[in-house]
């Protein structure tokens, strides 16, 4: 980013307002996103095992709901970037 | 009658999941070692409990003793199997299609045998195990047809349709029906493997390859029951396509020696696996051993491949063969005390992993 701005500052040119497009705000936002779309992914084939292991034995119920949701920490660690950024 | 072919991609996750659970629900050594006290009646009572309690309560009005249970028997595989199509989508559906023809190939030769021998539709269909690709309706024409010719004629559309027609002269010729037999388990080996070795995926190629190494062991089977019964049969005949141990010409001149064929075995890429089986032949010079040894060498390598590629098709394998073993021994067992035969006796007759 310094190396960026130094680069456009010989240029001449205002350093910050081409990259200003997106806010720090908005990049922390995306890697909420970007981590929320991972974890549905990895729930995508955790929730069909478990679903596969209840409808054999329903007293799994609790284990498979506990496994599917265990992506969404990431998430939530995702979120961390939001406050150490906002 | 071609395999459809199903969109969108393979749900391992979820067939494997399934899959699991009912292995895990299979009988285990401690269920044989007390169905082989039992007699028949009590055990189709024991099985009422377990698993096969809604067949045998269906079946329970009509049948009873050794037939009770050999038909709840067949009725849950058909099921467990029926589950495993509706389940499966995809990639994973052709594979597990492709295996499961084999009652394709029981069923026909069900109805080419029930004909030959004048038993009636009804019969017939009772012995059909309703788990491959025909549908009953399908099936209940074939038993409904009066003679070989008709059958043939049905099957015209399917993949046993050209190899029957073949056969069916040398049939007409010699009177015995195993030219026709051999034409339908020819059709279904060769037919298992086209297709899937041109994958890319690991788990598939295994696949394959355990798919060879069944017809390689069939093959061995065959050689090794035509020595052993001395009979003027050339075994070229029997031999089927598709594995990688033998060629059709070393296999008769195989035959001659059992010796000389346990040699050749344990100098291919089976000699680690089979080295137990082979001195099991060579000690004991039994084949049901052998032949036992061989099963169990195929469910252990089946087993083995599952946990090294949970998310394929190799769990799936794993549990039809284990399925197919447990429904074996229960029948075993069944026929074995109706027959009063000993507790050893029948033991020997199980393939217990």
């Amino acid at each position: 980013m310094i190396e960026f701005g130094v680069l456009f500052a010989q240029g001449g040119i205002d350093a910050f307002t081409p990259l200003q497009a997106i806010s720090e705000n908005g990049m922390a936002a995306l890697a909420v996103g970007l981590a929320a779309l991972g974890a549905g992914y990895a729930e995508r084939g955790i929730g069909s095992a478990a679903i596969g292991a209840i409808a054999e034995d329903e007293s799994l119920f609790g284990t498979g709901l506990i496994m599917t949701v265990l992506p969404e920490t990431l998430v939530i660690l995702a979120l961390v970037v939001v406050f150490l950024v906002g | 009658m071609s395999i459809k072919e199903t969109e969108g991609t393979s749900n391992y996750e979820y067939v494997t999941a399934r899959v699991r659970t009912r292995r895990a629900k299979l009988f285990d050594e401690e269920d044989y070692r007390k169905l082989l006290r039992m007699g028949p009646g009590e055990i189709s009572r024991y099985m009422e409990e377990t698993e096969y309690e809604t067949e045998v309560n269906a079946l329970g009005a009509r049948y009873s003793g050794v037939d009770l249970i050999e038909y709840s028997l067949n009725r849950n595989l058909a099921k467990h199997f029926e589950d495993l199509l509706r389940w499966a989508d995809g990639r994973l559906y052709t594979l597990v299609a492709r295996y499961l023809r084999k009652f394709d190939a029981w069923n026909v030769k069900t109805v080419i045998r029930g004909i030959y021998s004048g038993a009636d539709a009804e019969t017939i269909a009772e012995d059909f195990i309703y788990a491959g690709e025909f549908d009953r309706q399908f099936l209940d024409r074939l038993a409904e047809t009066g003679s070989i010719e008709e059958v043939i004629e049905l099957l015209d559309r399917t993949r046993y349709g050209e190899p029957l027609a073949d056969a069916s002269a040398d049939y007409e010729e010699s009177g015995v029906l195993v030219p026709l037999e051999n034409a339908v388990d020819r059709t279904y080996y060769e037919g298992l493997i086209g297709g899937v070795d041109a994958t890319e995926n690991r788990a598939n190629q295994l696949y394959a390859e355990f798919l060879r190494a069944e017809i390689d062991f069939r093959n061995v089977r065959n050689v090794l029951r035509i020595a052993r019964s001395g009979a003027d049969i050339d075994p070229e005949e029997y031999f089927i396509e598709g594995g990688d141990l033998f060629r059709a010409s070393d296999l008769a001149q195989l035959s001659g020696s059992i010796d000389e064929l346990a040699a050749f075995i344990r100098d291919s890429t089976y000699g680690d696996d089979l080295s137990d089986a082979l001195d099991e032949l060579e000690r004991a010079d039994s084949l049901i051993g052998f032949e036992h040894a061989l099963d169990v060498a195929l469910l252990e390598y089946a087993d083995r491949l599952s946990h090294v590629f949970p998310l394929s098709i190799c769990p799936v394998l794993s549990y039809i063969l284990a399925k197919e073993r447990e429904v074996e021994n229960i029948r075993a067992i069944a026929r074995g005390r109706e027959a009063g035969l000993s507790q050893d006796e029948i033991e020997n007759e199980l393939v217990v992993l």
